[in-house]
């Protein structure tokens, strides 16, 4: 490799599209999510931070950095501080994965549609172990909710996957948006699958209606109720990134991911800005979902997840090998 | 005006400790989170977990039952910490003011920054309270 293409390399993974942009993204999209929420609920939301708020996600990152940073004395000392890198180091390996500005990740390789799902049940471990490693009652209560939430949801989630990656004879993210050069695959039979993605993409997140882990009238917090400052920052932002990953992943799936008119010599450039579109349609789906609806019980999540979800989900598939 | 400075008056996170009021000023600081006042405006959000907050809103005269109580949670809340006394009872335990089992005040046991006044406070009343704590906090190295 020669030093031009190394410095490119770097760069790409570093500034545009890696680090730096998805990090300014994902605080991009707390404010969405935010402000929107907000407007559903007739609020204003974030107003005097920045133009229309817009700098609100960033002054709280900021906040959260220079707060002090309490390790509790009986909490496992190893477990507690590793968690928040672990859990932001995945969440950002996987938005290189997503294809931005091209169609293709930073990270491309065979196979990579089943790592980016393999990462999200990562993240839900680490997260597990975080709430785990501090010992406190509610914490634990929380894990162990996440846990049996995701014994839900990852089925479904897979499965609505496995429809798109059936259509386009491939595990490649490049492919499957390659293929959906004259048709999205949420036009097809694969809307079925975008819905079940979006409800188990919510479970993921935990945001309402399955926000059990942090249920703040039950359990307070939940997993992460002993974490401040520092390490508290970094799960935020890695939530943060995992919504934009998700949201992204959602786009690239059924909504043909970066593709669409271009310019000669703007491509890149024109691909981020329909990329970043059709991801934030799906964060107000997201957003909608999750101020339409209440906070169902565990045992609500675990039988919609398997009565609805599961079956929606098989059924699309089964309509997608019809078709073929 | 720096930029961490900046930033702790931008994004105040609300815990909210009741110590034995008679739930009216709670019910107007609930009354701020919603569609009509929304403090949220200034980045305000209440958070369950002391761990997460910034701001402690006490409402309520001090009892010596809640004492050791109110102690315990000022003292798991992380660094830099503020406490705003809502209510007249927060502020000088209004008509219990000598009662055998009452503090004369917030202020009497942890460190206070703002005082709101009103039996019950006015809505109003608390995010004039609250602007007055962030410009403080912003103004503070």
């Amino acid at each position: 490799m020669s030093f031009e293409q190394y410095v490119v390399e770097t760069l790409k993974t570093v500034v545009f599209p890696g680090f730096v942009f998805i990090f300014f993204l994902s605080l991009f999209y707390e404010w969405f999510d935010r402000k929107f929420y907000a407007r559903l609920q007739n609020r204003v939301g974030p107003l005097y931070t920045g133009f229309y708020g817009l700098l609100q996600p960033l002054a709280d990152f900021i906040k959260l950095l220079s707060k002090e940073d309490i390790v509790p004395k009986k909490v496992d000392q190893l477990l507690f501080t590793m968690t928040p890198l672990f859990t932001l180091a995945l969440s950002i390996f996987a938005t290189l994965l997503l294809p931005i500005s091209s169609n293709q990740g930073v990270v491309s390789f065979n196979g990579d549609v089943i790592v980016s799902i393999l990462i999200l049940t990562f993240i839900c471990i680490t997260v597990f172990y975080a709430g785990l490693s501090t010992y406190n009652r509610y914490a634990v209560i929380g894990a162990e909710r996440l846990f049996l939430q995701m014994i839900g949801y990852e089925i479904p989630l897979t499965l609505s996957v496995v429809g798109v990656a059936l259509n386009a004879q491939s595990l490649l993210l490049s492919d499957i948006v390659l293929s959906q050069e004259r048709w999205w695959y949420i036009l097809g039979p694969q809307a079925l699958g975008f819905i079940v993605f979006v409800f188990a993409a919510q479970a993921e997140l935990e945001r309402i209606p399955f926000d059990l882990p942090e249920a703040e009238q039950e359990i307070i917090a939940g997993w992460n109720i002993d974490y401040s400052g520092r390490r508290l920052a970094m799960f935020r932002l890695a939530r943060n990134i995992e919504l934009v990953f998700l949201c992204g992943l959602a786009a690239t799936f059924f909504l043909g991911g970066p593709l669409g008119p271009t310019i000669e010599g703007y491509t890149p450039i024109l691909y981020t800005l329909y990329f970043v579109i059709k991801s934030l349609f799906v964060l107000a789906v997201l957003t909608v979902v999750r101020a339409l609806f209440a906070r169902l019980r565990i045992d609500q999540v675990e039988s919609f997840c398997w009565k609805y979800l599961l079956p929606l989900a098989l059924f699309q598939f089964v309509l997608v090998r019809l078709i073929l | 005006m720096g930029l961490v400075s900046w930033a702790r008056s931008k994004s105040p996170w609300i815990a909210h400790f009741c110590t034995g009021s008679c739930n009216a000023c709670d019910i107007e600081i609930l009354a701020c989170l919603t569609p009509r006042y929304d403090i949220e405006r200034f980045g305000a959000v209440l958070k369950g977990s002391i761990r997460h907050a910034d701001i402690l809103l006490v409402t309520g005269p001090v009892t010596r039952q809640v004492r050791d109580r109110l102690l315990r949670i000022y003292e798991q809340m992380p660094e830099p910490k503020y406490v705003v006394a809502v209510g007249t009872c927060a502020t000088s335990s209004g008509v219990y003011r000598g009662a055998y089992n009452v503090y004369p005040g917030v202020d009497s046991v942890i460190p206070v920054t703002a005082y709101i006044s009103g039996c019950p406070v006015k809505p109003e009343n608390i995010i004039n309270g609250l602007s007055f704590l962030l410009k403080k906090i912003g103004e503070s190295k």
